[in-house]
């Protein structure tokens, strides 16, 4: 199998407004494959479009080496949709069960695998249980349980995070690395990039239907930090005034400044104008006087990257009409 | 990144399990069964309609033998006292008020409930020229009970028979002449033995009644959890897993096979409560062998079958598409109204089919597929529809079923997934158009 899924040139309109717009991208076997932009960027969208819920206009979709999204790969697909519901009045476990033999698996083993995934998720007290009378929680957990019930090899979750405690995110997060531990593909979708920043082996960002950038996290994270970023810690105010007046005021090195990510310990971060090497930034502090704390290359945030990339303006543009679009 | 596969042409797993349609319909039906309002529904539904037809029976029927007061001003001063007298045997009271007895005193009566109503028999009653009668006038609270009047009727034309002849012949024989000989109709086409035509009558309402309660209630549930399905967000992961058609397809056959069920029950309920129809009634302390209902044939049987199954299908259809249409309870009320008056409209023709079941407004109601489900099997049990007319009747519901199964399924597809607006109907084309 050379792909888990592969999207050539793929185009959505509802009405007069572009979904998604000549979208393409390829997830290989075994990796975790993030989805990301901004709400209404076209997320959802294509991830129904991979599977089958609606047609793209224009392109072509196909799944796990060539199966034609929709009934000839859904044995092997398992989906998390944004919107999660279940049956309330179905007992627990008959409701997983379902969702297996929907898939395509024999009464017998959707059954037994169902007993199965509710004792691995530490619900096995509650099989016989109605999903309403399960706390919200519970009912995320039975919702993955029935999203994976049939052992797909290729697993697409759409927000998966959305309404999730921060414990119960860091639980998904690991079942989603188990997945690619036993061979599987994850392909999800987020505008969380801390989360995304965490799992992902490749990623896709998209915005207003268009792809913006693509291609493996590690490669995209090493690109970016090439293009200058510094943190600075001053020993104190008058030092940093210094440098205020002096070198960081040097359009020829320094491109910009703003202020330090959360947490971090620098007192801004210096965007360096193109070309321009960290050690002429340094050179120049010395030079001046400056009394410097912390001086370091730093690498960007996947979310640094994606307001880079994005922009601001494309994001909240976005965000409008995410009503709309969703 | 571990466990990078081996490429290879991928080999779509073979599907092992049931079709997802029939996984679809099964739990539709398994939700449905195995509630306590099912099992109370199906066991008492029976009894709750037979008192829905006894009850009111008896209610009249008591209403009219049970003593009526009454006044009568009697202008002719012959008519008042033997009426009097047979109105005493069947236990009514009449009281002979004077003639000259404001009108206004008899209506204060009838208002302060001293008596139920008064006669009015002018003088001009025993003329001999039909055209000089006048008419005798009954003005009272019960003046719309058929029993009373009917009976007041015939004890008023009696009464004036007997003073007409009395001269002419001995009051004994009179009495016995002027006493009407028995009636009773039976209901035939000229081809089929006459049975009992109320007996009749009462089949082929039940049958109508049936019907009409099995589809309207059925259709409206399919109504009912698509737009459960779509509030509470089911659908999203039902979507992912199997076609909208299938879906559609699987809900309408389970639900339908629901109302299979209770028919069935139903129906078993009826052979045994006929099998053992004394058994029961002496029960309740009645010995009667009176009523007797006409055999239900197997064709009757088979007719309404399939009126039920395409029927169903027909309004199921129909209203799965208004759930997929609407994103709440409230609005399916309000988007089902159209749908529902074509289910109503039929109601309201039943006495065009009873009352000339060979007459061309039940030839045409009987055609239409909107109110045939409901009509024909009536008809038919009326022995008004012969069977070329029902096979053709069939076709043509069959056919329409077929059109308004495939419109339906387009809707849905678009609708199960859009929440919000409803569509206008322009959005409806195009759904159906590119859905």
């Amino acid at each position: 199998m050379d792909y888990a899924v592969r999207v050539t040139g793929i185009t959505k309109r509802f009405g007069n407004h572009k979904a998604v717009a000549d979208l393409s991208f390829e997830v290989p076997p075994g990796v975790i494959y993030g989805v990301l932009g901004p709400n209404g960027a076209g997320k959802s969208t294509t991830l129904r479009m991979v599977n089958d819920i609606i047609a793209p206009d224009e392109g072509e979709i196909r799944l796990l080496g060539g199966l034609h999204a929709g009934r000839e790969a859904a044995a092997h697909v398992g989906f998390l949709p944004e919107e999660r519901g279940l049956y309330p009045k179905m007992r627990v476990a008959e409701m997983i069960a379902f969702m297996g033999e929907l898939r395509g698996m024999p009464a017998r083993d959707a059954a037994r695998a169902a007993a199965g995934w509710l004792e691995r998720l530490g619900l096995g007290e509650w099989t016989r249980n109605k999903v309403q009378d399960l706390s919200k929680g519970m009912q995320q957990k039975v919702q993955f349980a029935a999203t994976m019930i049939h052992e797909p090899e290729l697993v697409i979750l759409d927000e998966p995070w959305s309404g999730l405690d921060p414990i119960n995110a860091d639980v998904l997060r690991e079942v989603v690395r188990d997945q690619t531990r036993s061979g599987r593909t994850v392909l999800f979708s987020t505008h969380l990039m801390e989360q995304a920043e965490q799992i992902c082996d490749q990623i896709c960002i998209i915005a207003r239907g268009k792809k913006v950038l693509d291609g493996k996290l590690a490669d995209i994270k090493r690109a970016a930090a090439e293009e200058g970023l510094v943190a600075l810690g001053f020993v104190d105010d008058a030092a940093r005034a210094r440098a205020e007046a002096g070198p960081l005021a040097d359009a020829a090195i320094v491109a910009g400044t703003r202020p330090p990510r959360p947490g971090d310990t620098a007192d801004l971060e210096v965007e360096l104008a193109g070309g321009a090497d960290p050690g002429r930034l340094l050179a120049a502090l010395v030079e001046a006087g400056v009394a410097v704390r912390r001086f370091e290359r730093v690498t960007p945030t996947l979310h640094q990257i994606f307001v880079d990339r994005v922009g601001v303006e494309n994001a909240t543009m976005a965000a409008r009409d995410a009503g709309e679009a969703a | 990144m571990s466990g990078a596969r081996p490429t290879g042409a991928p080999t779509p797993r073979p599907r092992r399990g049931l079709p997802d349609w029939l996984v679809i319909a099964r739990r539709e039906l398994l939700e449905r069964v195995r509630t306590w309002w099912f099992v109370a529904v199906t066991l008492l539904g029976p009894i709750l309609m037979v008192a829905l037809i006894v009850v009111p029976a008896v209610l009249a029927s008591t209403t009219g033998k049970e003593g009526v007061r009454i006044r009568i001003v009697d202008h002719t001063g012959q008519l008042g006292a033997p009426l009097s007298t047979v109105m005493a045997k069947i236990g009514w009271k009449a009281e002979i008020v004077d003639v000259d007895t404001p009108e206004v005193t008899l209506l204060h009566a009838i208002r302060d409930d001293q008596i139920d109503g008064f006669l009015t028999i002018p003088a001009s009653v025993l003329a001999e020229a039909p055209a000089a009668r006048g008419s005798v006038i009954y003005q009272g609270d019960n003046a719309t009970n058929q029993i009373v009047v009917l009976t007041l009727n015939q004890l008023v034309n009696q009464a004036v028979l007997t003073v007409r002849f009395e001269d002419l012949v001995a009051p004994e024989r009179l009495a016995a002449m002027i006493t009407p000989v028995g009636f009773s109709p039976r209901h035939t086409t000229g081809e089929t033995s006459g049975t009992s035509g109320g007996a009749v009558f009462i089949v082929g309402y039940a049958v109508m009644m049936l019907l009409y309660l099995a589809i309207a209630l059925y259709a409206v549930n399919v109504m009912r959890s698509v737009v459960q399905e779509k509030s509470n967000r089911v659908v999203e992961i039902m979507v992912a897993a199997a076609k909208p058609r299938a879906l559609m397809m699987g809900k309408i056959l389970g639900v339908g096979a629901v109302g299979l069920v209770q028919i069935a029950v139903w129906v078993g309920m009826a052979l045994v409560t006929m099998t053992y129809k004394a058994e029961i009634l002496g029960v309740f302390g009645i010995h009667a062998g009176g009523w007797s209902l006409p055999p239900m044939g197997l064709d009757v049987v088979a007719v309404v079958l399939s009126y039920f199954v395409l029927g169903y299908f027909f309004y199921a259809a129909l209203f799965a598409a208004i759930g997929a249409m609407v994103s709440s309870e409230q609005e399916a009320q309000q988007a089902q109204t159209p749908v529902m008056m074509l289910l109503i409209v039929p109601m309201m023709c039943i006495t065009l089919v009873s009352n000339d079941p060979r007459g061309g407004a039940a030839e045409v109601l009987t055609m239409i597929p909107f109110s045939s489900p409901i009509l024909m099997p009536m008809r038919y049990v009326l022995d008004g529809a012969s069977g070329a007319g029902v096979v053709v009747s069939l076709a043509i519901l069959a056919a329409s079923t077929w059109v308004v199964a495939w419109l339906a399924g387009r809707i849905y597809r678009v609708g199960i997934l859009l929440y919000g607006k409803r569509p206008s109907l322009r959005e409806l084309g195009r759904w159906i158009k590119y859905g």
